[in-house]
């Protein structure tokens, strides 16, 4: 198995202030990898390390089997990087900036560009300055796609709301996985994650806390339900469930939290008339708290 | 002008050069074309005589010397405001180069492309190089053309060594402008006191000690004024090498 990211205590002190501590992270090649983590969890100093951009106080980062320091020329030949503050030449039109990065790259199939412009519905003329937020972030995503880079290294990729680009987005990260490609995203979504990639890794407060199948989080994943049944129901049934706890009860509604499996709820609650099931998905502040409080899931 | 780094940052020069270019031909022109006046004006030459000395050195040169084309130039443009201005074009060039507002936010797109850090500040130079030699061009060719029109004895050749050695004074503040992008940052002030002693490490002290209007380039102090510049240079590219880009 190749690795196409390995970090080996990689640190970064920015002064005394934390960037990332002791970070040992392995991104396989071929697979596409979510970086998940709130804001200031250090996503974006673990990718600006792994170009090269800054350098580590301790420990080391390999891309592509190169040494980020010694080796950024070439790895930079290889990713396609998608800046979290994505800044480009105001001056330029969007058509003559990826003109120029490209032949900062020695040049590049320019009828991929074009497709890639017509897809995300991204204009070549108009001058940067003039582009909304939206469009400067299609600009961001054909420079980096564009190459054909092995590894895509891309940094909160989907911040835009735009349902038509991010479609787009899923499926240039698809076509990237189909031809063998390595997709390595950060993001502080967790749906968004669980859609896109095949394994995540969790960051806060600058460590890893865990690196995980998204098949596999998703079996285990919390998740709030709220049933309305038609009259009030006895409070036993619903106690000493497996994966079950914090049960309310309250008037005709039960109110809980699962990991994993449902069954065994919804077993229960067919006994009785049930009118409705709502189910919350778990923000990222409560999957954390569920490997804090020891539910861990060891490093998959 | 999408080639390279070099092209590039020429390209977003190109409106600035302009009207620098416009501006320094017309002040050279309108300069100029006050020769003849003052060469003929009646008994400005015996009343500059009993100027005292003192005086005379502040403002000029020598009195022999003040009423001849060379001199007036040298008082009029030469002395003081023409590598003011050179200084300032090349040094906001060189300052704004790397770590300009601009520069900086786009270091990380930059940086992130195949192209090693030291051939960016290499390209950089290159480009505030050749922005000052057409600045030094343009100022050249309005100063020959108006000496002429003027009847102003001044061999071009002379003028032209004369501007190229304002245009090295300008390179040497440049690049250090440019070292100081790169690394020092905002560490200037101490260091400017400390650097007092050491006056001949001054572009100014090499550029002000040569003549080149009267003597034509003295190599030594083109030498000091290139290796100037080569140096700091040298230090851009060490120090650029090393540094935490910041977004
Ligand atoms: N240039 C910097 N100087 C000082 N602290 C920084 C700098 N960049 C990031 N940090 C700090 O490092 C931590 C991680 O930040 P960052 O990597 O940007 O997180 P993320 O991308 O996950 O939001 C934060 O606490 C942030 O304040
Ligand atoms: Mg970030």
């Amino acid at each position: 198995m190749t690795l196409a990211l390995e970090a080996r205590g990689l640190t970064k002190h920015y002064g005394k202030a934390r960037g990332i501590e002791a970070m040992d992270l392995q991104v396989r090649s071929g697979e596409v990898f979510g970086f998940l983590g709130p804001n200031g969890a250090g996503k974006t100093t673990t990718i600006r390390l792994a170009l090269n951009l800054i350098r580590p106080t301790r420990g080391a980062i390999q891309v592509l089997g190169l040494d980020a320091r010694r080796d950024a020329v070439q790895i930079h030949r290889r990713v396609g990087y998608l800046p979290g503050e994505l800044a480009l030449y105001d001056t330029l039109t969007g058509g003559e900036l990826l003109r120029y990065l490209a032949n900062l790259r020695g040049g590049v199939a320019w009828p991929y560009v074009e497709n890639l412009a017509e897809r995300l519905g991204c204009s070549f003329t108009q001058r940067i300055a003039t582009l909304s937020t939206g469009n400067k972030h299609k600009v961001g995503l054909i420079q980096a796609f564009m190459h054909r880079p092995e590894l895509l290294i891309l940094d909160e990729p989907t911040v835009g709301p735009d349902p038509l680009m991010q479609q787009v987005f899923h499926q240039l990260v698809d076509e990237a996985k189909a031809d063998g490609r390595t997709v390595f995203l950060s993001s502080h979504n967790l749906a968004e994650v669980e859609r896109i990639c095949d394994r995540m890794g969790i960051i806060r407060e600058g460590r890893l806390v865990a690196v995980e199948r998204v098949e596999a989080l998703k079996a285990r994943a919390l998740r709030h339900l709220e049933i309305h049944f038609a009259s009030p129901v006895p409070s036993e049934a619903f106690t000493n469930l497996p994966g079950v706890r914090d049960v309310q009860m309250q008037d005709a509604v039960v109110r809980c939290a699962v990991t994993g499996s449902v069954d065994a709820v919804i077993k229960a609650a067919a006994r009785f008339e049930v009118v409705d099931i709502v189910s919350h998905e778990p923000n990222l502040e409560e999957v954390f708290l569920a490997y804090y409080s020891g539910d861990a899931g060891h490093v998959a | 002008m999408l080639r390279n780094v070099l092209l590039k940052t020429l390209r977003d020069y190109r409106r600035s050069l302009l009207w620098w270019g416009i501006g320094l031909a017309a002040y050279t022109t309108i300069e100029l074309l006050f020769y003849p006046s003052f060469r003929d004006f009646p008994g400005l030459e015996e009343m500059v005589r009993q100027l005292p000395k003192e005086i005379m050195a502040l403002f000029a040169g020598d009195v022999a010397s003040f009423f001849s084309p060379k001199g007036f130039l040298h008082d009029q443009l030469f002395f003081l405001f023409v590598p003011l201005l050179f200084i300032a074009f090349t040094a906001a060039f060189g300052g704004a180069a790397i770590s300009g507002k601009k520069a900086r936010g786009t270091l990380d797109l930059l940086m992130t492309h195949p192209i090693a850090r030291w051939q960016v500040v290499l390209q950089k130079f290159g480009a505030m190089a050749l922005a000052t030699l057409a600045l030094g061009g343009i100022f050249w060719i309005a100063m020959a053309a108006v000496s002429v029109a003027v009847v102003m004895e001044v061999s071009p050749w002379r003028l032209a060594q004369a501007t190229f050695s304002v245009v090295l004074l300008a390179l040497a503040f440049g690049s250090i402008a440019l070292a100081l992008g790169a690394y020092l940052l905002n560490a200037l002030a101490p260091v400017v006191e400390a650097l007092q002693p050491y006056h001949t490490l001054s572009p100014f002290h090499w550029y002000i000690g040569s003549d080149p209007l009267v003597q034509g380039l003295n190599l030594l102090h083109v030498a000091s004024l290139l290796g100037l510049a080569l140096g700091a240079l040298a230090l851009d590219l060490l120090a650029f090498q090393r540094r935490d880009i910041a977004v």
